[in-house]
């Protein structure tokens, strides 16, 4: 057959109906999803103990716990089309990974205003990336992505409810300024174009171009934190760092924080890992 | 179980209309989530094994023996097993959920549940699979459920 063909309907496709070239373009997808929750989830851990009041300790140590059941969704998926866990993420060479530069970059000693602006640009986007998914044709994924978007809006609540507060207060918006300023070129990395973009959306598995949805994103939060009296860099005029993320290619701080959070495994260095009691009896 | 909120559910601030929200719902300007209240459990949900029979029906009952890590609370009554299917090679398929993502006593639960359904006679070997659709919400709870909640100190 041939001409244009509509994409397949949502969630009617399984695992054993894909092509090489499907599967293929499905598994980029996922791992550009499953990575940036992973990497994200790794950096905001790094609050727990230095948030600026308790509760907040608890929330960001909340976010990121949700942050990584979302990664072990799409790794999940990932698994059941033949990775293993250490393939996806322990024994995974550091420029394979594709997650976005944004979360990535370390977070300064007094970066609290970097945490509240880093996961407000992260958070709308993870919506407007999920949405795009509630009609996948890929049924297990299609399964999965209503339960992450509702455990996505507390997130943003969270954040927007933090912007508010610093950005009243003169010191902290200086902050707040600060961050916009150096997150805003990598969180545009989020929305680099993917090479099997049309591979992707003529499967089905993804309804929206990256381009639409980079729209959507702006058209979000620059008005977002321009009401709060922030200055967005133009995004088609900002100096873009000369890394992209999604390519593999990535900032130095990512290769130490890679280092540091696969160590453990390493050092265990198991073969798999130790099972629960009567596992596998 | 605890969802992984202060207290859970979108769209579930106070105040609505279901009438099973513990009082307070007035001062809900400090925190927007005073209630679990999460409207209603689809249909068919949640699963209990009533009317299954057989093996299928010896599972559910294996099932009821598996409790939440932790909270007193069977992963049935619960609401978190979806489904329950038993071949005629003793080959047992269980689906279930999560209350959510993040949870992690995931393997542990799962490997409970799977090991449970291997113990009635007629079941050869069992295979859980995740589900998170629907997506768990208090409402799946069943009412044995709600009342061990209750007792253990819970305001559901």
């Amino acid at each position: 057959m041939s001409g244009p063909e509509e994409p397949p309907a949502a969630a009617s496709l399984d695992r054993d109906d894909l092509t090489p070239e499907q599967q293929v373009a499905l598994e980029e997808l996922l791992f550009r999803l499953a990575d940036d929750e992973f990497v994200h989830a790794e950096r905001l851990t790094e609050w727990q103990i230095f948030a600026p009041t308790i509760e907040s300790d608890l929330a960001l140590a909340n976010v990121a716990q949700d942050e990584f059941g979302h990664a072990r969704l799409w790794y999940d998926l990932l698994q059941e089309l033949g990775y293993s866990e250490d393939e996806c993420i322990w024994r995974r060479s550091a420029d394979d990974w594709t997650h976005a530069t944004l979360v990535e970059r370390p977070f300064a000693d007094d970066g609290w205003g970097d945490a509240v602006v880093r996961t407000y640009l992260y958070d709308v986007a993870e919506r407007i990336r999920l949405e795009a998914l509630v009609d996948t044709s890929y049924a297990p994924l299609a399964d999965r992505v209503g339960k992450a978007l509702a455990e996505e809006e507390y997130h943003r609540e969270h954040a927007l409810s933090w912007l508010e507060r610093l950005a009243s207060d003169e010191d902290a918006h200086e902050r707040l300024q600060a961050a916009v300023d150096d997150l805003f070129p990598h969180a545009l990395s989020l929305w680099y174009p993917s090479e099997r973009g049309d591979a992707i959306r003529a499967a089905g598995f993804r309804r929206e171009p990256v381009a639409a949805m980079r729209e959507e994103w702006l058209d979000t939060v620059v008005p977002t934190l321009e009401g709060y009296g922030l200055v967005v860099p133009e995004p088609d005029e900002v100096a873009r760092p000369e890394v992209r993320g999604r390519d593999g290619s990535h900032t130095d701080a990512w290769f130490d924080l890679r280092e540091a959070f696969t160590a453990t495994h390493r050092e265990v260095d198991f073969d798999r890992p130790a099972r629960l009691r009567g596992e596998e009896a | 179980m605890p969802t992984n909120m202060p207290t859970d559910v979108p769209g579930g601030s106070a105040g609505d209309a279901a009438g099973d929200a513990p009082d307070g719902a007035a001062d809900a300007e400090a925190c927007a989530y005073t209630s679990y209240d999460d409207g209603e459990a689809p249909e068919e949900y949640p699963k209990t094994g009533a009317g299954a029979t057989g093996v299928e029906a010896d599972v559910w009952d294996a099932l009821y023996e598996v409790e939440d890590p932790e909270m007193p609370v069977s992963v049935v009554d619960l609401g978190l097993i979806y489904d329950v299917a038993v071949d005629g090679e003793g080959h047992c398929e269980i689906e279930m959920t999560l209350t959510y993502t993040g949870c992690p006593a995931r393997d542990m639960l799962t490997n409970d549940v799977r090991c449970a359904a291997e113990t009635p006679p007629g079941v050869e070997a069992a295979e859980v699979r995740l589900r998170y659709s629907p997506e768990w919400t208090v409402a799946m709870v069943t009412d044995a459920g709600l009342e061990a909640l209750r007792e253990f100190g819970l305001s559901v």
